[in-house]
């Protein structure tokens, strides 16, 4: 019994996360490929008080969800910058920049030639 | 609309008699030659020259081509008209790491035997805690309890015990001989990283020993992505376990991986009353360290383990360090001690990639001391075993074979209170295996294997696999093959001498032989914007040879004997999995077995402890990037048959037949970046098999049996748990 309480409390916390205010912030990052946009998805889905976020590859601009009681843009945009991207006017931190995944490292020539074939 | 069709059909026409050149290379832009170009949806296709390079015509006949190359993941492309075409194919391992992130476990498309792949991420549905635990998510394999004092737990596969299925860790045998029965809680949960189910015959490459199905296990190694992973684990019962993983690069060709864990649990649970602890007591270490060598042409993997455990149980009270032969209280001690060195060397062919030579080999001490109650049982073996494997293609890459030889070495000792047996096996063996993956819908892989058994002669092992895909979504798959394995009689059933039974082995036991024959038929549709699986399988087992475990005929005796006569098994699987809302996945699946052996003085009967009929649903929710996850399993089981007691005075009868019973498991899992953390219960419902012991207050009497088990005898379990990983950097 005990534990099918723990999980009612587990789900009630959830669902009261889910009925606080929202905010909507876009941040204009760095990024570059499919792995970047795991990154910081990945990444920012752990982050405090943020519900949601999708990178969009086109224009390399993040749009983040957030709970306004529990962070704020500037918050969210220093986090870019030690996920290791530029964010908005912020720069990435050159430490945090040696740490990401070859692929996502700027200017990689893996991207100028990925546009000889299209990948399917 | 037919409009848009004419100037469809136009464009498409225009593009025929279209000659597309260009080249295929590895990541290193090195040409690979003999790769296959495929004009995709069409049987047209070209090989790349010793350059790399190819030429193709496509006809107009699609916009596509698929490039692959053994090792090497495969790449669809559209063709870019009047250029040269630039193809470069990643090597499998990158594959592999995208996969670990979709599904947690899934069939996997590529291999003709009937699998199912179960990822790291589906282990941690099961937090506890080793691998007799791992199964609780998965349908394929069942778990069940082997009798009320010991704590055993089995797997069961196609309704047949676990010994049937041929254990391997990374393609080498790992569970088997002496601790063919116990040896899965030697596998700490934390150290898996896949596991693959295989059903039905396996391949011959890897031995004879499979008859009912084949599970390989990957264990966690030097590339490993986390360079440090700590979990600590207790439940409501006091077990608590730790395991620290460790994987650091020693210089640029050597890294390490070191994985270590110990479990404990010192309390006496009795929750049912009747003098007995429901779970033994007991302590373990366990510690694997492997290394891995990289050379120019040469990879060489290389590892040992040592393991120490101990199981306390028996009536309360009874403890650590105590004689059970000499007490007044009925006690039993079960001691298991493991070391083994095993490793793998691969030579490569850098400008020939499909070519391999590859030797694996394991050499290992197991002891066993069980003495429970009166009953003294002592085992030791000493195995070694080495097998070669060199692979290559016959003209090109649709046309693969392998073969190679193997030695295996086997020495027992055992004894059995004043009994005692030597057994020395020395068998060399050989084999070959054809396997043709073309441009075609269908694919197969047959293969024959001859052994040279020092004491059984000659044992020939074939095995055909089958697959045929109508579409991208939904393959049929076929397999028949024998196997044959020499059973350890009294090793393997040591959790019976927990009762007043004597055991009477009444001749010579021979190998066990059987062929099975059987297949499965995956199918996957869109049903509401969701793919929705189903697989279907039935195997049927026909034993030539059989070692009849006979609880019936005496109620005071366990007889052991070849069979003489019929034993089969029949096994239906029926599963869907569906994504019912975003990021809610339900399994679920109906099983149906029937297993029936020839007993002496009865004839053809279903075998104990098998229910008929079982039900099975894994319902998981899991928020973005698996922040949360929530994961409940439930499980029906059908009657399963109990050995007859009539013999017994009235009070000491049990039923012919048993409950049937609802067993749920739950987790809940919050991840954060440094890790996470885990709650959860098993046995959630609290069900428990009533009375499981016969004559508990009487253990050295004549009516006693703890071993008539079919169902829990502990009850409910509530368990957290912690997880700490440090990635390595990239």
């Amino acid at each position: 019994m005990k534990n099918i309480i723990a999980i009612l409390v587990f789900l009630t916390i959830g669902g009261t996360a889910y009925s606080q205010k929202k905010d909507t912030v876009r941040i204009k990052t760095s990024s570059i490929c499919e792995m970047c946009k795991r990154a910081i998805e990945g990444d920012l889905a752990f982050e405090k008080g943020v519900t949601y976020s999708n990178l969009d590859l086109e224009t390399s601009v993040v749009t983040v969800v957030y709970k306004p009681k529990a962070t704020n843009p500037d918050i969210i945009r220093t986090r870019l910058t030690k996920i290791g991207y530029d964010a908005d006017s912020l720069k990435a931190i050159p430490e945090a920049v040696d740490k990401l995944p070859e692929c996502c490292k700027p200017n990689n020539p893996f991207h100028k030639k990925k546009e000889d074939h299209d990948d399917h | 609309m037919i409009k848009y069709l004419l100037i469809f059909l136009l464009i498409t026409s225009s593009l025929k008699a279209q000659t597309i050149v260009g080249m295929v290379t590895d990541e290193d832009d090195q040409p690979l030659p003999s790769a296959t170009v495929l004009i995709k949806g069409t049987t047209m296709y070209e090989l790349t020259d010793a350059y790399g390079k190819f030429t193709i015509d496509t006809q107009g006949r699609s916009e596509y081509l698929v490039v692959s190359f053994v090792g090497y993941s495969q790449d669809t492309l559209k063709i870019t008209p009047g250029k040269f075409m630039r193809i470069k194919l990643n090597s499998e391992v990158k594959l592999e790491e995208v996969v670990i992130e979709s599904d947690k476990s899934f069939v996997d498309p590529g291999v003709v035997r009937v699998n199912e792949v179960m990822l790291e991420s589906e282990l941690l549905k099961a937090a506890c805690c080793n691998l007799s635990e791992s199964f609780e998510t998965n349908a394929s394999v069942d778990v069940s309890y082997a009798d009320a004092v010991t704590g055993t737990r089995q797997i069961k596969m196609l309704g047949l015990d676990g010994k049937y299925v041929y254990m391997l860790r990374e393609d080498i045998p790992m569970i088997r001989g002496l601790v063919a029965t116990n040896g899965l809680t030697f596998v700490p949960g934390t150290w898996l990283q896949t596991i693959d189910v295989g059903k039905g015959a396996g391949p011959v490459v890897n031995g004879y020993e499979s008859l009912t199905g084949q599970i390989n296990l990957t264990f966690k190694g030097p590339e490993t992505k986390e360079k440090l992973y700590l979990n600590a684990y207790v439940n409501a019962m006091s077990r608590t376990e730790l395991n620290a993983n460790y994987v650091a690069d020693l210089s640029d060709k050597v890294s390490t991986a070191f994985l270590v864990h110990g479990n404990l649990l010192t309390a006496d649970m009795d929750r049912n009353d009747d003098g007995f602890m429901d779970i033994p007591k007991g302590r373990q270490f366990n510690i694997m360290n492997r290394y891995k060598i990289k050379g120019e042409r040469v990879v060489q993997q290389i590892g040992f383990q040592i393991m120490h455990d101990e199981r306390i149980g028996g009536q309360v009270g009874f403890g650590f360090n105590e004689d059970p032969t000499t007490s007044s209280l009925y006690g039993l001690t079960l001691g298991s001690k493991r070391y083994e060195l095993f490793g793998k060397t691969g030579v490569l062919f850098p400008e020939k990639p499909y070519r391999g030579l590859g030797f694996t080999y394991t050499g290992s001490i197991n002891e066993r001391r069980d003495v429970i109650g009166r009953n003294h049982y002592e085992g030791i073996e000493r195995s070694f075993y080495l097998n070669s494997i060199y692979q290559g293609i016959l003209g090109n890459t649709f046309h693969k074979y392998r073969l190679g030889a193997s030695l295996l070495l086997d020495n027992y000792e055992e004894s059995l209170n004043d009994s005692t047996f030597q057994r020395n096996e020395v068998v060399p063996g050989g084999y070959l295996e054809y396997s043709f993956s073309g441009p075609h819908a269908w694919s197969f892989v047959a293969g024959v294997r001859g052994d040279y058994h020092n004491l059984y002669g000659l044992i020939i092992t074939p095995r055909f696999h089958l697959q045929y895909g109508f579409t991208d979504e939904s393959a049929i798959r076929f397999s028949f093959g024998k196997g044959t394995r020499v059973p350890n009689v009294i090793a393997e059933n040591t959790t019976l001498l927990a009762s007043s039974r004597r055991f009477v082995v009444q001749e010579e036991i021979l190998p066990e032989e059987s062929w099975n024959i059987g297949g499965s038929l995956t199918h996957s549709f869109e049903v509401g914007g969701k793919p929705l699986a189903l697989v279907a399988d039935y195997f049927y087992t026909d034993f030539i040879n059989q070692l009849v475990v006979d609880r019936d005929q005496n109620v005071n005796e366990v007889n052991f004997y070849n069979l003489d006569g019929r034993s089969f098994a029949n096994s239906f699987q029926f599963e869907a999995k569906y994504e019912i809302i975003k990021s809610f996945t339900a399994k679920a699946a109906y099983k149906f077995y029937e297993v029936k052996t020839t007993y002496q003085g009865f004839g053809l009967r279903d075998a104990p402890f098998i229910p008929r009929d079982r039900f099975f649903v894994n319902l998981e929710y899991a928020t973005y990037f698996d922040k949360w996850i929530f994961d409940w399993t439930g499980q029906w089981y059908g009657n399963q048959r109990i050995p007859d007691t009539d013999q017994n005075q009235e009070e000491f009868r049990v039923a012919t037949s048993s409950e049937t019973y609802f067993v749920m498991n739950a987790q809940v899992t919050r991840s954060f970046r440094w890790g996470s953390i885990y709650l959860g219960g098993e046995n959630l419902l609290d069900y428990r098999q009533n009375d499981p012991i016969i004559d508990p207050q009487n253990p050295f009497g004549n009516n006693f049996d703890a071993t008539l088990v079919w169902g829990p005898v502990a009850g409910r379990a509530v368990y957290a748990g912690v997880r700490y990983k440090l990635n390595k950097p990239n």
